[in-house]
């Protein structure tokens, strides 16, 4: 009886839950990736049968995720591979034109199904004043993600920059990579394909930088976004008008720290684990909120989508409308973050997110030239005064942009700035410290470590590539202990404050 | 081998007195070669050389020899 009942409980746990994906920072995940590298390392001389495994437990990775939908990357992998192989196999440029208008039909329409079908009724609805009602519609999780490392191996064919891949195993591998199936990096298949033929060689220093990622991703991820996300930053936004401005404010300032350390934490975890198949990935985030510029945000910011866009949207477009000069890069702009919103999610904040990165790069396009021109008025052109300026303003209005982001009201923007501006109340502070210090605590250490040297990152990384591999585990074992202490600890009672 | 003709445009384009532009020089590399900027130098290249690139021609390039390469082919050369 005993073991029926846990052989009942282990498959009810393997099998495919909608509410509980197998991300990285649960410890199942961490279980069966040990056992998977196990059997990985076991196989590691037989290339086919290490391939095979490797796509076996991505599909399982994604199955658990999302069920039966784990046919939608399948036949993503199918029509893309062959649609890859025909335009490289055209001569006719015309025929390479159509096929790359196909594919791009085919792709858009799958995640425009999936994820847009109700957003775009919701729209009919309200512009017709009727009541539409929304359809069941799963959304296959990660497919933005997945669609858009098939569209770039697509264009990269088209373009003549790439030869399409000669098996549908490492394209499938490709599309199903476990580690970045989910939430990317949007890795390029011209950097990724040539991997899977090579021998899995892992270093070191590759060793040390995966303990090193998955590590410091944890502790992005679990320690410091779950828990202030959970703990304060939902909680104000809830209800921002029974909070001060100095409390909202906070909020903002907890809500970037916690989308930046959710997401990067997430993606530094993806790099890791790729680290630890042999498989590198390309970086993902470089300490965004050190930009000194929007521009120089999207350069640090979900770089592998940043650098999508660029290159397979913004120049396009600017390039086919360059006779229009300046205005052809406005145009470029606001097309490109008009789409880069609606790729986060289907909603208007989001498009309003996007609109308003768009709006600011193109403003300061107008006011490049009279503003270098006031910095050497000034004299503090290329002095640290100048950039420390520039990283405040940078940061403040990225903080908006995502007040808006997280916001499906604008009444929620609003409130919360209105209580900023008109309601702060500086004094309430001292008693947020010293209700709230843990929250305090991680906010602060959060934004210490990410302003400090690059170079920290890289002596930390150092001296754990320097541990012997018990070491290493040990490290890594505490790491997973302070993250399960976080995870398992109550919501923390919160205060509200009267005044 | 990048011409001169080539290597000044891009120069003047950028406001550089010298940069040392090879074959497999790519744009981050170059000061003020930003994504913004491109399309300037793509548009003062085309009104020097008097010619007229397809965008297709313009976004496969990887580099500054296959710039060149373009304008050669574009010029005859």
């Amino acid at each position: 009886m005993f073991s029926s009942f846990s052989i009942e409980k282990i498959f009810s746990l393997l099998k495919y839950d909608q509410n509980d994906p197998l991300i990285f920072s649960t410890s199942l995940f961490l279980i069966l990736f040990f056992v998977f590298l196990v059997f990985y390392n076991l196989l590691g001389k037989n290339k086919n049968a290490r391939i095979f495994l490797l796509i076996v437990f991505s599909f399982y990775f994604y199955y658990k995720s999302a069920g039966v939908y784990f046919l939608v990357p399948i036949a993503s992998a199918v029509v893309n591979f062959y649609i890859g192989k025909w335009i490289s196999a055209n001569e006719k440029f015309l025929y390479k034109r159509l096929l790359l208008f196909l594919a791009l039909v085919v792709n858009i329409a799958l995640l425009g199904y999936f994820k847009y079908t109700n957003f775009i009724l919701q729209i009919i609805g309200d512009i017709s004043g009727g009541q539409v009602t929304p359809l069941a519609i799963f959304l296959p999780i990660g497919i933005s993600f997945y669609t858009f490392k098939a569209l770039n191996y697509i264009f990269d064919i088209y373009y003549d920059t790439l030869k399409p891949s000669a098996s549908l195993r490492d394209f499938s591998l490709y599309i199903f990579f476990f580690p970045n199936i989910l939430m990317g990096p949007i890795d390029r298949a011209a950097d990724f394909l040539p991997q899977i033929e090579r021998e899995p060689f892992i270093s070191k220093e590759d060793i040390g930088r995966a303990v090193f990622l998955i590590s410091l991703g944890l502790i992005k991820k679990v320690v410091i976004a779950d828990y202030i996300g959970l703990n304060f930053v939902d909680r104000i936004f809830d209800f921002p008008l029974r909070y001060t401005g100095v409390e909202n404010l906070l909020a903002v300032y907890g809500y970037i720290l916690q989308i930046y350390c959710d997401f990067s934490g997430y993606t530094d975890m993806a790099i890791g684990v790729a680290l630890l198949t042999g498989f590198k990935l390309m970086d993902n985030f470089n300490y965004p909120f050190k930009a000194t510029s929007i521009a120089d945000f999207w350069r640090r910011w979900h770089i592998s989508l940043s650098k999508w866009l660029l290159d397979y949207l913004f120049k396009p477009v600017q390039i086919s409308s360059r006779g229009l000069k300046i205005f052809g890069n406005v145009l470029a702009l606001v097309v490109t973050f008009f789409v880069c919103g609606l790729w986060h999610g289907a909603g208007w904040n989001f498009i309003l997110w996007g609109v308003f990165h768009g709006t600011l790069m193109s403003i300061s396009l107008f006011f490049k030239k009279p503003k270098e021109r006031l910095y050497k008025f000034l004299k503090i052109h290329d002095t640290k005064f100048l950039k420390f300026l520039q990283t405040v303003i940078t940061f403040h209005l990225v903080a908006v942009s995502f007040l808006i982001f997280r916001s499906h009201e604008m009444q929620n923007v609003t409130d919360t700035l209105s209580q900023i501006f008109n309601f702060f109340h500086a004094e309430v502070f001292v008693q947020f410290a010293e209700k709230l210090p843990l929250i305090l605590g991680l906010i602060t250490v959060g934004y210490f470590f990410h302003f400090m040297p690059a170079s920290l990152g890289q002596r930390i990384q150092k001296i754990i590539t320097s541990m012997p591999l018990p070491a290493k585990v040990l490290f890594l074992v505490i790491v997973i202990w302070l993250a399960a202490q976080f995870k398992s600890a109550d919501i923390q009672p919160f205060i509200y404050f009267q005044f | 081998m990048i011409s001169p003709e080539l290597k000044k445009v891009i120069l003047s384009e950028l406001d550089l007195d010298d940069f040392d532009l090879q074959d497999t020089t790519i744009a981050p590399e170059v000061p003020g070669w930003d994504s913004l900027n491109h399309v300037n130098i793509i548009l003062a290249v085309e009104k020097f050389f008097n010619v007229k690139f397809k965008s297709y021609e313009v976004l496969r390039l990887k580099n500054v020899g296959d710039l060149q390469t373009l304008v050669n082919s574009k010029t005859g050369k």
